[in-house]
């Protein structure tokens, strides 16, 4: 993977953007399951 | 096999290809894992052909003939489960694995051992699911839409729909969060955005929708579960609860999800209809805005499945132009397929019959969906046979098209082969007249009043059932053409050079055939990123 870029630093840059990246979707992710349920349940609420 | 562990574990050796079931259980090059999703994807369509050849026959002739009505609509709804979720969805995240890397200047995905693990979720899950078919009170016959309160009388299959609807969806959740970080962060310096090939694009905005509605199918898949076993009642009335929410909920998901199973089709007919005619594609980038912006609407367009619910004539207003106004960029795409093939070059080699049966048959089934889009028509339409037909053309001649044309584009690449054309113009042609034959009648039922999910009907709807049922048998029988074909290929196919095809373009035709097992592990020069950028 590294063999892409011109040093180690570029690499070790990219590998922890992929992490916040892939942390960031995932996130994004549980945030929609959670709140269409936490949606029904305000809506039922009412 | 110790010795290779030794060497792996001392020289980090990226260019070792490991051997015997190894390579594939611990599987981390995005080659492997492509193409143990399309094996995956191929088997699941066969299982689910021999499903619907089960619906077929038993509606040859009106009357109840071979199945009872609950294994029926078990057949269809496990149908539409499979095809959706077991052959369609991780046929694209195969070819999305062989390729994207490839096309990127990549030397493989960002998140190898995510990749690993969000296809071994898969084998797992339909598993699971199919094995619904043996337990008491047979497989899930709700249809796939899974309404309550009709899903919340399943028998002991119900924990195992949703337990797999829950696999599926981590592992399409996974997948697509690799697809994004390796386009986002993986591209070779110089590969902008505005390069990348229209596969690319189509992915990455097809992996945007699956992160935003994957988890809202899990998270009503989750209250039916809770409304099942825990006494909750999020769409029990009796409760308290609402079944229509359910039915906004999963439609939410479900619009988006048509587009999930076609948008990258049109990057595969945006890469071959160019490569076969010659030409740079016409409009590269109003074909970018025009998928994004089909992504944006699709959105928005969710209660179109549902008018006969009833709902404000203002959100039927709402949900009628938004849907029709999708029209407007896939009107964009089909005329910069045509301009791009005028005065082009043409030949007409396999991807490229498939890429135009493509548009031409997504066409009629866009048409039928600007019709269902009338909210009057629509409550004539609504759940009957005309309803099949129009999403059934959307997705066998849209998607399992764009599949097949995809395969047959890049199959030499991947063995460094070239396929029996002739056996391939074979399959072409017989899916082709057979896919019209089984679904084309199926409009006349339909605007007829014949019901879709009945296992019998009345005696005028026989012989447009019988058409139907034959185009289905012949259609499914061709199919059998195509693992023969790659089988025939992969044996003992002619040796090609680097490009399969005289007029493609792209990173991936400059890699040698067979593509090397890591596919980028120098980043290609810009000079070859504008090479193969040449829209």
């Amino acid at each position: 993977m590294a063999a892409v870029l011109p040093d180690a630093a570029d690499a070790l840059a990219r590998r922890r953007r992929v992490r916040n990246s892939a942390i960031l979707f995932s996130l994004i992710a549980a945030a929609f399951y959670l709140g269409f349920i936490v949606m029904v349940l305000v809506r039922a609420a009412k | 096999m110790a010795d290779a562990h030794v060497h792996d574990a001392t020289h980090d050796d990226h260019d070792h290809k490991p051997h015997g079931w190894r390579r594939w259980v611990f599987a981390t090059n995005h080659k492997d894992i492509g193409t143990m999703y399309l094996i995956f994807a191929c088997t699941m369509f066969f299982i689910g052909g021999a499903m619907a050849m089960v619906i077929r026959l038993e509606l040859f002739r009106p009357g109840m003939q071979w199945v009872d009505p609950q294994l029926f609509n078990s057949m269809t709804t496990m149908h539409a489960l499979i095809m959706i979720f077991g052959a369609v969805m991780p046929a694209w995240t195969g070819l999305a694995n062989w390729m994207i890397p490839m096309q990127v200047g990549a030397p493989d995905m960002a998140l190898p051992r995510l990749n690993n693990f969000s296809f071994w979720i898969l084998p797992f899950a339909f598993t699971l699911l199919l094995s619904s078919l043996f337990v008491p009170g047979g497989a899930p016959a709700g249809g796939w839409t899974m309404y309550p309160p009709l899903v919340l009388q399943n028998g002991a299959s119900f924990p195992m729909l949703i337990f797999a609807i829950h696999m599926m969806g981590a592992s399409s959740i996974l997948g697509a969060i690799n697809v994004v970080v390796t386009i986002m962060n993986m591209r070779a310096p110089g590969m902008t955005l505005l390069r990348m090939p229209l596969f690319v694009w189509t992915w990455l905005i097809t992996a945007y929708l699956l992160i935003a509605v994957m988890p809202v199918l899990a998270g009503a898949v989750t209250m039916l579960l809770t409304d099942h076993f825990f006494g909750t009642t999020f769409f029990t009335a009796a409760g308290g609860g609402d079944p229509v929410m359910f039915q906004h909920i999963f439609w939410f998901f479900g619009h988006p999800e048509v587009y999930i199973l076609i948008l990258p089709a049109f990057g595969i007919v945006s890469e071959i209809i160019p490569t076969f005619s010659r030409k740079p594609l016409f409009g590269y980038e109003a074909m970018v805005y025009a998928v994004a912006s089909i992504a944006f609407l699709s959105f928005i367009v969710w209660a179109h499945h549902m008018f006969t619910v009833g709902m404000p004539l203002a959100a039927q207003l709402f949900f009628m132009l938004s849907t029709m106004l999708i029209a407007v960029p896939t009107g964009v795409k089909v005329f910069n397929w045509t301009a791009t093939m005028w005065k082009g070059s043409l030949s007409f080699e396999p991807p490229m019959l498939f890429a135009l049966a493509f548009l031409f048959l997504f066409s009629i089934g866009g048409f039928s969906g600007l019709m269902l889009a009338i909210v009057p028509a629509d409550y004539q339409y609504q759940d009957t046979y005309f309803v099949v037909a129009h999403f059934h053309y959307v997705l066998v001649p849209g998607a399992i098209f764009g599949i097949m044309a995809g395969v047959y584009y890049w199959l030499p690449k991947w063995v460094g082969k070239m396929y029996d054309q002739t056996l391939a113009k074979w399959h072409f042609w017989l899916s082709t007249i057979f896919v019209n034959v089984l679904f084309f009648p199926q409009h006349f039922l339909g605007l007829a009043g014949m019901p879709r999910r009945i296992p019998d009907y009345a005696v005028q709807f026989t012989d447009w059932n019988m058409v139907s049922s034959i185009g289905g048998f012949g259609f499914g029988l061709s199919q059998l053409l195509f693992p023969y074909i790659v089988w025939k290929c992969v044996r003992s196919g002619t040796p090609i050079g680097n490009r399969a095809w005289e007029g493609a373009h792209g990173l991936e035709w400059e890699l040698p055939s067979p593509a090397p097992y890591h596919s980028w592990t120098e980043a290609p020069s810009d000079a070859l990123i504008a090479k193969g950028a040449a829209h």
